[in-house]
């Protein structure tokens, strides 16, 4: 269980102070997948870091399993939004997927089952040997998901993962996650900017407003858990649920919502009368 | 094929012209100081026996050798120190760039104060003088590692010496090679000077000794070996970087490409 309470982060800057997030709370249950979209800048990536344990709340703190996190807590992976700027430019793709597992001590046969079944998910099986600077943007991407992947996380945060990617790609690494989702039962935070792969993927989606941040609604996705990218999108509930979030994500970016309307669209979401019906 | 030939054509082609020329323009010389080259190059056979070699350029070399190795080791050693802390560095830095501001060769009659005039003040000398490049090149790359890479790092649990290895040395050794390379002819330099003032063999003592003794195409003879072993030593270097930053040359040519 993944328990974010009060979070607050002020950066301090030599003149300014930016307030990057002012006061979020939730809680991510294990083994859920929860997507969490937000105007940009509205501080996604500092709340991934707060709960990553790589940066300092200025208030508020973040439990894993009910142990505040200090620092990088062991089991969990992130999946970095600068993608190109997280690989090893002097390891070979397969050496950066393998060096955290070789610095968990994972053996040596079990490593190399891992780091080819992880590249082979991620469509790189014939990259082994090339460096990161030798591929696109949207393999090296994929190369920084494979690393996270072959470490067997059991909390995995991804910091807009698919965004170098082509659709089609993109479309295939979603079910991928998915499909690594349901096997192995990790706990997922995927932060998105895109309203449709966070509905499709989702059990839930946190949506954030802009600056001030807080958390403007929490949504559940009652999709069938069963998902593939023909049939779910065209659902009339999908529909429905990718047009709500797409206007509470205009609201956001507007400002337009004080935060008490904010509650309230939270409280109508607990109530699942929510949207259309 | 063409293609070697070329390069090779290139390497080979000025020093070419420039031996020539040398050769023609003192053919005839009867200037004392000036001898033809063709009689510095006989020189050059019958003063470098073998015999000769031992005596005098492998003392040189092994001196260099030591010399050298402890200035890319302690530079890279307190590099590492400093660059990882800021109020080291802010303490530190200053004096740094003091030292490295005092030319090195005023050291040798400071140095010879202390450790005498045999093998140790010699290899001391150039071991200092060496170091700075060193320390203040890899004080640099350090503080310059990338802060996702460190936060990547972090979060799979790569701390302590995975991270010194795999991250920090590596993320700066395009800046520590840099140094060494600069060090490398400081310490070649060192190497003679600290013989010349005070030694009873190495290439920089037989040197002065031919000038002294008015021995002219023993003296050029001398100064051609050095230039032949500085190039041979930065040939050396060159191989070994490239090899060692393959990756970051290709990294390079790959972002400006784009
Ligand atoms: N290291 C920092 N120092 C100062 N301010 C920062 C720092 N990092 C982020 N900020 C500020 O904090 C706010 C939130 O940034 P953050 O990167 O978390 O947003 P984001 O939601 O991830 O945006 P995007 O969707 O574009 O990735 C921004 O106003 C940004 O300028
Ligand atoms: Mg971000």
């Amino acid at each position: 269980m993944l328990d974010v309470r009060g979070l607050k982060k002020v950066y301090e800057g030599r003149q300014r102070q930016v307030e990057a997030v002012r006061d979020l709370t939730f809680t991510i249950e294990s083994g859920d997948l929860v997507c969490l979209v937000g105007p940009s800048g509205c501080g996604k990536t500092t709340l991934l870091k707060c709960m990553s344990g790589l940066l300092a709340p200025t208030a508020g703190e973040v439990r894993l399993d009910g142990v505040p996190v200090t620092g990088p807590p062991p089991g969990m992976a992130v999946v970095f939004q600068e993608y190109g700027r997280s690989l090893f430019p002097w390891m070979n793709v397969r050496d950066n997927v393998e060096l955290p597992l070789k610095q968990k001590k994972v053996a040596k046969a079990e490593r190399r089952r891992l780091v080819d079944e992880a590249l082979a998910a991620v469509g790189l099986a014939d990259a082994h040997t090339a460096y990161p600077w030798q591929l696109s943007g949207g393999m090296q991407q994929r190369v920084a998901i494979a690393r996270a992947v072959a470490y067997q996380p059991k909390v995995l945060l991804m910091d807009e993962p698919f965004a170098a990617v082509d659709a089609q790609t993109r479309a295939d690494l979603e079910d991928l996650i998915r499909d690594l989702w349901r096997k192995l039962g990790v706990t997922v935070l995927f932060v998105t900017h895109d309203i449709d792969e966070a509905v499709y993927l989702g059990q839930k989606v946190i949506i954030l407003s802009s600056s001030p941040t807080v958390v403007r609604e929490q949504l559940t996705i009652d999709l069938p858990d069963e998902r593939d990218q023909l049939h779910t999108r065209a659902l009339p509930r999908f529909t429905e649920l990718r047009g709500h979030v797409y206007e509470q994500i205009q609201a956001a970016k507007r400002g337009a919502g004080t935060v008490d309307e904010a509650v309230c669209a939270a409280e109508g979401a607990d109530d699942k009368a929510v949207v259309g019906s | 094929m063409t293609g070697v030939v070329k390069r090779v054509g290139y390497a080979v082609g000025l020093p070419a012209v420039l031996f020539a020329a040398w050769w023609v323009s003192t053919a005839n010389s009867d200037n004392f100081y000036v001898p033809p080259l063709r009689t510095i190059l006989e020189t050059f056979g019958q003063l470098w026996t073998l015999e000769k070699l031992q005596a005098d350029v492998w003392p040189s070399l092994w001196r260099l050798a030591v010399g050298y190795a402890i200035a890319c080791l302690v530079g890279v050693a307190l590099g590492v120190l400093v660059g990882s802390s800021r109020t080291v560095r802010a303490t530190l830095e200053p004096v740094l760039e003091f030292f490295r501001a005092v030319p090195p060769p005023v050291l040798v009659p400071v140095i010879m104060l202390f450790a005498g005039i045999d093998h140790t003040m010699k290899i001391v000398v150039i071991a200092v003088g060496s170091l700075w490049p060193v320390l203040l090149n890899t004080v640099e790359g350090v503080r310059a590692v990338d802060e996702v890479l460190s936060d990547t790092c972090r979060s799979y649990g790569l701390t302590g010496v995975a991270r010194l290895r795999h991250l920090v040395l590596r993320a700066a050794s395009p800046q520590i090679v840099a140094g060494m390379r600069q060090a490398l002819s400081i310490a070649i330099i060192l190497m003679v000077i600290s013989e010349m003032t005070a030694a009873s063999n190495g290439l920089g003592y037989t040197i002065v000794e031919a000038q002294r003794s008015f021995a002219i195409p023993e003296m050029w003879s001398g100064i051609l070996l050095l230039g032949l072993l500085g190039f041979l030593l930065s040939m050396v270097f060159r191989f070994v970087e490239n090899r060692a930053l393959a990756w970051y040359h290709g990294l390079r040519r790959a972002q400006r490409g784009s």
